[in-house]
């Protein structure tokens, strides 16, 4: 021990061994220990902040990839085509507004014309009326029949507070029953009857499309040729071809202008509004649906062309009769997956399958987790999201109970209660175009004449010769403000080199130590005692044993006596160590031999390696 | 001789070194030294020893290793971000307001007037194909027609599509058309399959060129039967024609229309364009900022080529920039704007609005790339966010600070406006439009002695400009010679719209601005025209990112310390140490190859003249032991030198002189005598000064 002490290369031991006087070596001893402890507690902190990261901002500027731009007319399908599928779902619409909302007849007697409606009326469409709800007495009047019944299960209101605080006499919702179990039913309820209709013809609908096949749905819904009327690229003229069909279960046909589908993605080297996309749209006003989309235009989304254009979340809607013009500004992030943060670099290490034929984001993981719930619960596929292996749509023939089990997980979807959630990590990269979105009159008052003219008779090739009306027509330019990519990246604040150097750096500082020191500890501590240890026990063994034998004590009582006097020249008078003590010590235990009792002055001659210094520090003992 | 002597003894006074052989001095060094590794080899038995040696041997890599990595680290010259999010006095930014429209209708016509009976007279053409338009009265100009004329293309026989020109209705084949315009016909019918075969002026190698990427083959059910294109002619006459093609008639019509508008209104000096436009008193009818009131006077006034007059408002030129006092709509800027769409010339803009922009103040507003629309007869609230960007100049990232390192001539700088990477851009396709067409565009700034293209002047110049613009080298020459700028404000604009005036408002609010501004009482407004636009700051606090080098000298000694100090446990006083064995042990060579040149020379001489007296080095010989035991016993830091070298210089000289008795015998006596004397002279002092030594050995390793 006292040999480390003086040997070592940390400081704060020597200076123990070498202090003289209680108090100074008490406090020598509190320093090194406080150091030691300084030490521990920094290397600690070190250690716990090794994976923690920094930001990096880089602004590029530089000739940028063009994102891809999908363009939806906000109506899914021409209604004129859809007529044959949707006739009687109208009809029940309108006569459901008759009733409840009378285009100028009383209520109650609208209640008694009631009876000629159920013969059209499918099977289908009386199992999930409209209902009329008198909240208090919790009894509905039936659409069809007029009956009032009782309203069992529990009461959904999706617009719970306004409920509670208005007139709860006039509420309008429907009814979802469990087919297998009628007494479990939900009853859905809105404020305003223009939700409830709405949404109530939403679901019927939804019902009716996921009969259709797809290749139908996509002739039904809109050609390039009808939507888009003019494009135009940076500075070039383009046209359908450069559109990739792409059909949305709820938007109907969009089209992606640069989708990358045949291997190139266009870039622009210039930015400003001359040189993006430039599209003039035909939004075919009096073919839409009026229960379906009650609202006129265009929904364009700015994406990757390896994502999934999610429109109904994240669409930009644009209007007609003008021109809306976005800029755009790129930005890009890079996160660091684990350790460092919990994200996914593919979303492999995901336990959700990837529906999408595109590259994972948080949105594809929730659709998809939401539609493997769906399968698994209700035994069929939501129809706004693709099919899973093996599972078809949901649609009434089949699963007449899909609805009320959709709604029941929907509603714990919303909760939080599918574990959706928390299984979906964000993606570690993402791209990102921010928006700026502004709207201008389009065509101008002196221009809307010739304008409206000339599209006409683009147009008119195509199809029979009519004059546009300027609210059928919306202009579109998406472009990039400027070329500066952002690039946000998240790089690791500490690499291994670094760590070690600010170990070193502790250690260093409070100790002057370094990966020998520790060596030394261990070899002083953990080798060189346990060999001395090994060694009592050996001479004690020894002892025993020649004390058995001979009954002599000479073998330990020398051992003893050698031990003293290794001791010795350093102990004396508490001097400092002198230059041969100090040299000369280490060499008898540090010797590999565990077993060799402690040597004296000849073997010192023997071991040592300055044999050119030996006889002078021999001389010098002797002096 | 005694120049010698000095050398001589400067010679010995510099080695004093530790030793006299390497090995010495390689046991003195690590026995000393304060690196933690080479100590344990001389101190531990023989085992342990290798053990160590290895050890040590593997620290000392492992730190090099490490070292390179750091010193690899630095010079990559990372940056770290940070974000700040502060509270401070912002200044708000410069508002530049314009028309979408450049000029008014009214005061351009007879400019104008011969371009627009050209169109109308073609669009009668090609909308009522039947009907020949006999009825026209005045002639048309058709030579302006012809000096960029818009054709018609019949494409019912896709392989060999017709073109028509609009006014001589002769059709040509296309095959007495190649006899004109030859390449470019060729490559027409070449490439009729994909629409934008249109011109050799957009030659499309690669991607990004051609707007078609190769289409699918399906698209023939319903293709368009007839195209516009326009012809372009790189000299009239000539057979380099250009056939640019449009899939819309409406894009074609209005691009031959600002071709043609630009040659004409080229032409107009300046003050006569400004006047031609829009005036800030009758544009501007109300302003406001925070609570004061402000006018059209606060604007400055400034020619845009795409919009004529454009007013910014706080631009900072003149005057110090305003400093916003809160956020919120209350104490932005609001304004009320005529735009008087009336008046707008039919075929050169087709969307109606205002055009605005919100940038930094001595900045030029680009407002095609960052200028944002509003409509008429709405309130447009524009909420701003500021986010600056401040980064860190070369070697850290490519970026200038002013722009007096790019090397573009700045044609903006004459507006006395601040570099920006929109105005290098745009600089650059000037200089190279001015190189090339030798005229310049009239959307840009010329340089000096340049004029401006037209059709009269530069009958090429559409052609040259379209093959120009669409060169995809030029592009990217401009991309490359450019950078931006370090310091970079974005203001981010979340805006919403209202209808404004509201009905019921809409009367007493158009009688007054309209009494106000013509002093009439009657109503000169109406909601085409009427403006209302906010604009203030959303939150009170700013976004600044900034940068900071990740790695500095700083860090970069303090992580090679640490590593050096972790491994090993030195610093740089070790590498001192080292340095210093090293140049002992130089030394030690030269004094070993001088001593053996004097032993040849020596034999040499001793061959010739058997009684030669001692040299010089062999008589200072004897000096050196002194000298050594004075420096051990001086200041200097070499701890044992005194004993080891005497000894040294012992078993040395000893060592010499049994190698040196071979030969003679003579000159032996004569070396063994100071050989002799030295242990004798160096024993008294010996006790005594090595007593010391050892104390500073172990002091010295305590205090480093």
């Amino acid at each position: 021990m006292r040999w480390y002490c003086l040997n070592t290369n940390t400081h704060g031991c020597r200076r123990i061994v070498v202090s003289r006087g209680r108090l100074r070596r008490l406090l020598w001893i509190l320093l090194t220990l406080s150091a030691v402890g300084l030490i521990l507690w920094q290397c600690a902190e070190l250690l716990m902040n090794y994976y923690s990261a920094s930001v990096s901002v880089t602004v590029q500027f530089q000739k940028l990839p063009f994102p891809a731009v999908t363009i939806c007319n906000i109506n899914p399908y021409k209604y004129s085509a859809m007529k044959e599928y949707l006739s009687e779902l109208d009809k029940e619409t309108k006569k459901a507004l008759e009733t409840f909302y009378g285009f100028s007849e009383g209520k109650s007697k609208v209640r008694r014309s009631v009876d000629d409606w159920n013969s059209t009326g499918s099977d289908f469409f009386q199992q999930i009326p409209l209902l009329k709800v008198e909240d208090f007495s919790r009894t509905a009047t039936d659409l069809h029949s007029g009956q009032k019944r009782r309203v069992e299960g529990s009461v959904f209101h999706k617009d719970s507070s306004i409920v509670n605080s208005g007139d709860s006499n006039d509420i309008i919702g429907f009814q979802l029953c469990d087919a297998n179990n009628s007494s479990e039913c939900a009853l859905y309820t809105f404020s305003s009857g223009v939700n409830a209709i709405q949404e109530w013809y939403k679901l019927h609908y939804m019902n009716i499309m996921a009969q259709i096949p797809l290749e139908t749905k996509e002739k039904l819904s809109y050609s390039a040729d009808d939507l888009i009327l003019t494009c135009f690229f940076d500075g070039l003229s383009c046209d359908k071809r450069h559109f990739t069909r792409f059909h949305h279960p709820l938007h109907g046909n969009c089209y992606t202008f640069n989708s990358g589908e045949n291997g190139t993605i266009l870039s622009t080297s210039t930015g400003g509004s001359e040189y993006g996309l430039h599209v003039v749209l035909y939004i075919d006003e009096a073919d839409y649906n009026p229960f379906l989309v009650t609202s006129t235009g265009a929904k364009i989304i700015v994406h990757d062309q390896n994502e999934y254009p999610f429109i109904e979340d994240i669409g930009t809607e644009i209007e007609t009769a003008a021109a809306t013009s976005i800029g755009m500004h790129f930005t890009r992030s890079r996160k660091l997956s684990k350790p460092y943060s919990d994200c996914t670099e593919t979303g492999a290490d995901i336990p959700v399958d990837n529906l999408y034929n595109k590259s994972y984001s948080l949105q594809i993981c929730l659709h998809s987790c939401f539609q493997k719930a769906m399968v698994e619960s209700c035994g069929c596929a939501q129809y706004a999201q693709p099919l899973p292996a093996g599972a078809e749509y949901c649609n009434y023939k089949k699963n007449p109970n899909w609805m009320y089990c959709y709604y029941r997980l929907h509603e714990k979807f919303v909760k939080e209660q599918l574990g959706c959630q928390q299984i979906c990590k964000d993606a570690c990269s993402f791209k990102e175009w921010a928006l700026t979105t502004s709207i201008a009159q389009w065509p101008s008052a002196v221009s809307e004449d010739w304008m409206l003219r000339v599209l006409s008779w683009d147009k008119g090739q195509k199809l029979n010769n009519k004059k546009l009306n300027k609210t059928d027509l919306a202009n579109l330019m998406v472009f990039y403000k400027d070329l500066n990519e952002r690039f946000i990246s998240e790089n690791p604040a500490n690499t291994l080199v670094i760590l070690l150097s600010n170990f070193g750096g502790q250690l260093g500082l409070w100790m002057s130590c370094s990966v020998v020191c520790v060596i030394e500890i261990v070899e002083v501590f953990l080798i060189d005692s346990l060999s001395i240890v090994l060694r009592r026990q050996w001479q004690r063994a020894k002892k025993w044993w020649s004390h058995r034998q001979r009954g002599g004590t000479g073998t330990a009582q020398a051992g003893d006596l050698e031990r003293q006097g290794h001791h010795n020249p350093v102990c004396l008078d508490e001097d400092l160590p002198t230059f041969t003590t100090a040299l000369r010590l280490p060499l008898p235990q540090d010797s590999p031999l565990p077993r060799t009792p402690p040597p004296n002055y000849s073997t010192l001659r023997l071991e040592t390696a300055f044999s050119e210094q030996l006889p002078d520090t021999l001389e010098l003992g002797q002096h | 001789m005694r120049l010698k002597k000095y050398l001589v003894r400067a010679l010995h006074r510099l080695q004093k070194g530790p030793g006299y052989t390497y090995k010495e001095l390689l046991v003195w060094y690590c026995d000393n030294t304060n690196t933690h590794g080479p100590k344990r080899i001389i101190k531990e038995g023989p085992k342990k020893k290798f053990i160590w040696f290895f050890l040590t041997l593997l620290f000392a890599s492992l730190v090099f290793w490490q070292w390179g990595i750091l010193i690899n680290t630095y010079l990559s010259y990372n940056v770290t971000s940070s974000l700040s999010i502060g509270f401070k006095t912002m200044k708000f930014p410069a508002v530049t307001v314009c028309n979408a429209n450049p000029f008014k209708y009214s005061e351009v016509k007879p400019l104008l007037k011969e371009l627009d009976r050209l169109i109308e007279a073609a669009l009668e053409r090609i909308l009522q194909p039947g009907n020949s338009s006999d009825n026209v009265s005045p002639p048309l100009d058709l030579e302006l027609w012809n000096q960029i004329p818009l054709v018609l293309i019949d494409e019912h026989d896709k392989d060999n599509p017709v073109i028509l020109d609009i006014f001589e209705s002769n059709q040509t084949a296309v095959g007495n058309e190649t006899a004109m315009g030859y390449g470019t016909m060729e490559n027409y019918t070449m490439g009729s399959k994909t629409t934008e075969s249109y011109s050799t002026a957009a030659p499309a190698p690669g991607a990004e060129n051609s707007t078609a990427p190769a289409a699918p083959a399906n698209s023939t059910t319903e293709e368009k039967k007839y195209k516009l294109a326009v012809k372009l002619c790189s000299q009239q006459g000539s057979g380099n024609c250009t056939y640019r093609n449009f899939s819309s008639a409406a894009q074609a019509v209005s691009e031959w229309y600002v071709l043609q508008s630009t040659s004409i209104l080229s032409k107009v000096p300046l003050h006569d364009r400004i006047r031609m436009g829009y005036q800030a008193e009758d544009m501007i009818l109300a302003c406001l900022y925070g609570a004061e009131p402000c006018n059209y006077k606060n604007f400055t006034q400034i020619y845009h080529p795409d919009h004529g007059n454009c007013y910014i408002f706080n631009w900072g030129m003149d005057e110090e920039a305003l400093n916003s006092s809160n956020p919120g709509a209350e104490f932005g800027l609001k304004l009320i704007l005529d735009i008087s769409q009336q008046d707008y010339i039919p075929y050169l803009s087709s969307a109606a609005g205002a055009r605005l922009m919100l940038h930094q103040q001595k900045s030029f507003p680009f407002l095609k790339d960052q200028g944002i629309y509003a409509m008429a007869g709405t309130e447009t609230s524009i909420g701003v966010l500021v986010d600056e960007l401040e980064r860190m100049g070369y070697p850290y990232s490519d970026c200038t600070v002013n722009g007096s390192d790019v090397p573009v001539q700045n044609l903006y700088s004459q507006y006395n406006t601040s570099y920006s990477i929109q105005a290098c851009l745009r600089s650059c396709f000037q200089n190279h439009m001015v190189e090339i067409c030798g005229c310049g565009h009239y959307m840009f700034p010329l340089p000096e002695g340049v004029n401006y293209c037209n059709n009269e002047d530069f009958p090429g110049w559409a052609y040259c400009y379209s093959s120009l613009r669409s060169s995809i080298k030029q592009r990217q020459i401009c991309i490359d010679s450019c950078k931006e700028t370090c310091n970079d404000t974005q203001y981010k604009m979340t805006i919403s719209m209202a209808d404004w005036p509201s009905e019921a408002s809409e009367d007493w609010i158009f009688h007054i601005l309209s009494y106000e501004r013509d002093m009439s009482t009657n109503v000169t407004l109406d909601r085409n025209g009427i403006i209302k636009l906010n604009i203030y700051f959303q939150e009170y606090n700013y976004r600044t990112i900034s940068e900071s080098a990740a790695t500095t000298i700083v860090w970069l000694l303090s992580s090679l310390g640490g590593q050096f100090g972790f491994w090993m446990g030195g610093s740089v006083l070790c590498l001192i140490e080292f340095g210093e064995i090293i140049i002992d042990s130089l030394w030690i060579t030269v004094i070993h190859l001088i001593s053996w040149a004097k032993g040849l020379k020596q034999r040499r001489a001793r061959a010739r003249y058997p009684d030669a007296p001692p040299t010089g080095a062999e008589l200072a010989l004897p000096g050196r032991a002194p000298d050594g035991g004075g420096a051990g016993g001086g200041s200097h830091q070499p701890g044992l030198p005194a004993r080891a070298r005497a000894s040294g210089a012992s078993s040395r000289a000893s060592s010499r002189a049994s190698r040196a008795r071979g030969p003679g015998t003579a000159p032996r006596a004569r070396h063994a005598t100071p050989q002799l004397r030295l242990p004798a002279r160096a024993a008294p002092g010996h006790a005594e000064p090595r007593q010391r030594h050892g104390h500073r050995v172990t002091t010295g390793s305590c205090l480093c």
